[in-house]
């Protein structure tokens, strides 16, 4: 479809959410060296991030809080092993997102097999419940109907769209930490979207129904 | 139901299912999807896209969230007392890629 031309910028492709920041890489050399407030800032300028998605992941608070924990130890302990590689931030995420992973496995909740839930399904697939035309949504979907809505996705799906549309990382991060293809990042999102879009039609229709 | 549109694009008749195969791809593109021809005659697609579209830019909504509680940074800085090494001293851990 490419013509060579160059268009604005549409809406769903938004900025890119974790810039480098300032003071970050001296602190990181300086925890590598074993100073633990450089440890300590590390923690500080991370932390909303880990938590956000682990409390996403978990939709529980003391769960969450916990997992972050753990996330931040196993940073404490594998830093010395980071190598500059990818984005800090990046590297950080990847390994909250497996400490997130490995506990909803030890929980043995369904769908949670990141093999799985990413291997693409012909049953998932985008032609299901396209819908009318009188049940597009409404335009005016709040945070609050969005949380919950996301809450009810399925965990691979969840984890993929909160990675990609509200954090903002690229399908080829996503893929890296996931250990999975581009191809199947790019699937799982939009599967995930088209979930999204019937989870909130379906939440307009039962509130108009009242 | 899956609507039974059919439009021409490139001399080809795509209908709504070869459209939402590609779908995927289209968004990933970055390009404007306005000018599908396969959007201007199926209102079916088009609010798909619409509604999607949305559903992305709506999820920036979702940041950002609280911050943990006190408790867990003094948690953690208990855990590192007890384990008695440095950042990073523990290199026995399986590296992260």
């Amino acid at each position: 479809m490419s013509t060579g031309q160059t268009h604005p910028k549409p809406v769903h492709q938004h900025m890119r959410r974790n810039p480098p920041i300032a003071g970050e890489a001296e602190a990181i050399a300086r925890a590598q060296a074993g100073d633990p407030r450089s440890f300590e800032m590390l923690y500080s300028l991370h932390k909303r991030r880990v938590y956000s998605l682990c409390l996403r992941m978990l939709g529980n608070v003391a769960e969450a809080e916990d997992l972050t924990q753990e996330a931040f130890l196993q940073l404490y302990r594998k830093i010395g092993t980071f190598r500059g590689d990818s984005a800090f931030s990046t590297w950080l995420h990847r390994l909250s997102v497996n400490v997130v992973l490995m506990h909803l496995r030890k929980k043995g909740l369904p769908q949670v097999s990141l093999e799985e839930t990413l291997e693409p399904s012909q049953d998932d697939g985008p032609r299901k419940d396209i819908g009318a035309r009188d049940l597009t949504l409404s335009g005016s979907i709040d945070r609050v109907t969005l949380e919950r809505a996301v809450e009810n996705l399925p965990p691979g799906y969840r984890l993929v769209f909160i990675l990609h549309d509200v954090e903002g990382y690229e399908h080829n991060e996503i893929a890296d930490m996931l250990a999975c293809s581009i191809g199947n990042s790019k699937s799982q999102l939009h599967k995930a979207r088209m979930k999204l879009r019937e989870l909130l039609r379906t939440g307009e229709r039962k509130e108009s129904a009242v | 139901m899956m609507e039974k549109h059919a439009n021409l694009q490139n001399g080809k008749t795509m209908t709504c299912a070869e459209f939402q195969d590609k779908l995927p791809e289209l968004f990933e593109s970055g390009n404007d999807l306005s000018g599908e021809k396969h959007l201007q005659t199926c209102e079916t697609c088009a609010a798909l896209v619409r509604d999607l579209e949305y559903i992305a830019q709506q999820a920036k909504l979702l940041l950002p969230l609280h911050d943990p509680s006190p408790a867990v940074w003094e948690n953690i800085q208990s855990a590192i007392q007890h384990d008695g090494n440095e950042p990073g001293s523990k290199t026995n851990d399986t590296p992260i890629k």
